[in-house]
């Protein structure tokens, strides 16, 4: 009698902790997430799970605390500085469910970055002219400038008449170099830098030969859930102080 | 030794496996993807006859359309954004029954496009590891490397004045001509080439023969004269910087990139031959 009721219970006890579960699954994919972290029980809830996913699939390129790698043009999911989109619990799950340059048709796909010391910089665009030598050092000189480094004026000046002009540079990272988050291109005035340690050299190797980086799209190989979960536990990380 | 059966413990045993059974089932069969089901996923806004309209995608739908989240959405804004993604998967559904990609050359275009990207969306998820994509760098090393740069000037002289470049290509040996010294020679430069350029810029501007000639060139030498239809060429070089190897670090980027387009390539390549395998395809006698 005793190992019957031990048994009804555990599994009554189990049956439980599944539905408390799915319960709190469907609630948190119900809910707006931009809402979610706000609610404590949720967000700790998908953060737990979402460390495991992260581990599992992200880890691998991001570091384990998401501390991304500039050697290899692997952002860092750590910090505040959002490449594409606002940072927002929804804009990072879009981010994980399609991808970034992933072939899937919702990808953010826009902007990619020409290799301007190449006969055609650009695959799409054949209108985005090679620059010489001369104007990639220009330009660096200009990027320099702008980030309030010390940099050689007369060249900033001709690299600035370039980056409006026949460079074409505005187009994706604006007149004023702050860049567009709603195109994935970065903003050239601060000094954080995606590829490399924002020296001359590696200005010039981003100009001259392009930068693509690729994230995977997600959507079919992480459940709904599992994507949200991990979408909260990025968001954590950027607001974990 | 007699064994106690307990028909009681026995009852209560099957009673709760069967309730607990019972309880699986039921949640199951209302909640598992694939069945028919008369409940909406969480992860759903609704499901047109069974096809799931996904909930993040219509939040994304509302920020684009309204630029407002689900919170700031006023009813209004939500049945519009719902109504259009359901008359979007009514038609969907509709264009399949008519099987429209039968007819309409667009829709075969958007598929096939698809079906590709669909591969190449499964090629990328694969990420390579280090040891993997260095292997690549060293079967493909040639690829990686800086894009060379000369400085240059290419003199013309007249189609007959061979003797005058030979000349002309001696004197240039202790440095490039004045102004005076090319009228002299009756020889101009061609203007083809100004100042520092990429290998590439220099090839269109000199042509191939040219270049070839100029990128054997060291800094401060002088050119054979060449004979080109326009006359006959003296390059002299300031300097020449060849295209220098990339290490594996600063060819990473690249070397991830063409790796995934191979591995894109392979996948494409081999998903037709499975689908050709597995077709019936006959072919008319005349067009064999």
């Amino acid at each position: 009698m005793r190992i019957a009721f031990l048994l009804t219970a555990s599994a009554c006890i189990m049956a439980a902790v599944l539905m408390y579960s799915s319960r709190l699954e469907s609630r948190l994919l119900r809910m707006d997430p931009n809402a979610i972290p706000g609610s404590f029980a949720l967000a700790a809830f998908a953060h737990e799970r979402g460390e495991r996913l992260f581990e599992a699939r992200c880890a691998a390129c991001h570091g384990l605390q998401g501390q991304g790698d500039s050697g290899r043009g692997i952002p860092a999911l750590n910090d505040s500085d959002w490449l594409y989109g606002t940072g927002s619990p929804s804009d990072i799950e879009q981010i994980i469910k399609y991808g970034i340059r992933s072939y899937h048709p919702k990808a953010w796909n826009l902007a990619i970055m020409p290799a301007y010391a190449t006969a055609e910089p650009s695959a799409r665009d054949s209108k985005i002219p090679p620059l010489s030598p001369g104007n990639i050092r220009d330009l660096v000189e200009f990027l320099m400038y702008q980030q309030g480094r010390p940099a050689d004026d007369a060249a900033a000046a001709r690299g600035g008449e370039l980056f409006t002009g026949a460079g074409g540079c505005y187009d994706c990272h604006a007149a004023d170099a702050k860049g567009d988050s709603a195109i994935g291109a970065p903003n050239l005035t601060d000094r954080v830098t995606l590829y490399g340690d924002g020296s001359r050299e590696s200005l010039s190797m981003s100009i001259s030969y392009g930068r693509h980086g690729v994230c995977p799209a997600w959507v079919k190989r992480i459940s709904p859930a599992g994507i949200r979960e991990l979408a909260v536990m990025v968001y954590s990380l950027s607001h974990s102080q | 030794m007699s064994v106690k059966v307990s028909s009681r413990r026995s009852f209560i045993l099957m009673g709760a496996g069967a309730l607990v059974g019972l309880l699986m089932a039921g949640y199951s069969l209302f909640t598992a993807r694939g069945t028919s089901t008369l409940i909406v996923p969480p992860e759903d806004v609704a499901l047109v006859n069974q096809q799931p309209i996904s909930r993040s995608d219509y939040l994304l739908q509302l920020q684009t359309l309204y630029a407002v989240d689900l919170a700031h959405a006023t009813a209004a804004q939500r049945r519009k954004v719902l109504d259009d993604m359901i008359r979007e998967e009514l038609f969907v559904q509709r264009g399949k029954e008519l099987d429209v990609a039968s007819i309409d050359p667009d829709v075969r275009a958007a598929m096939v496009n698809s079906v590709e990207l669909e591969i190449a969306a499964d090629a990328i998820t694969a990420q390579p590891n280090e040891a993997q994509l260095r292997a690549y760098y060293a079967a493909h090393q040639a690829r990686y490397a800086s894009e060379g740069i000369m400085t240059l000037r290419d003199y013309v002289f007249r189609a007959g004045d061979a003797n005058a470049a030979a000349a002309a290509a001696e004197v240039l040996k202790s440095g490039p001509p004045t102004q005076a010294l090319l009228a002299q020679w009756h020889a101009s430069d061609s203007g083809k080439v100004s100042g520092e350029e990429f290998y590439f810029a220099a090839k269109i501007h000199l042509g191939e023969p040219l270049f070839e000639a100029a990128r054997k060139l060291p800094d401060g030498a002088v050119s054979a004269p060449i004979a080109r239809p326009d006359g006959i060429h003296v390059l002299f070089m300031f300097k020449n910087k060849e295209p220098v190897a990339f290490d594996f670090p600063a060819a990473r980027d690249q070397v991830l990139t063409d790796y995934r387009n191979d591995a894109i390539g392979h996948l494409r390549t081999g998903d037709e031959a499975f689908l050709r395998k597995r077709a019936n395809v006959l072919i008319a006698d005349d067009v064999r």
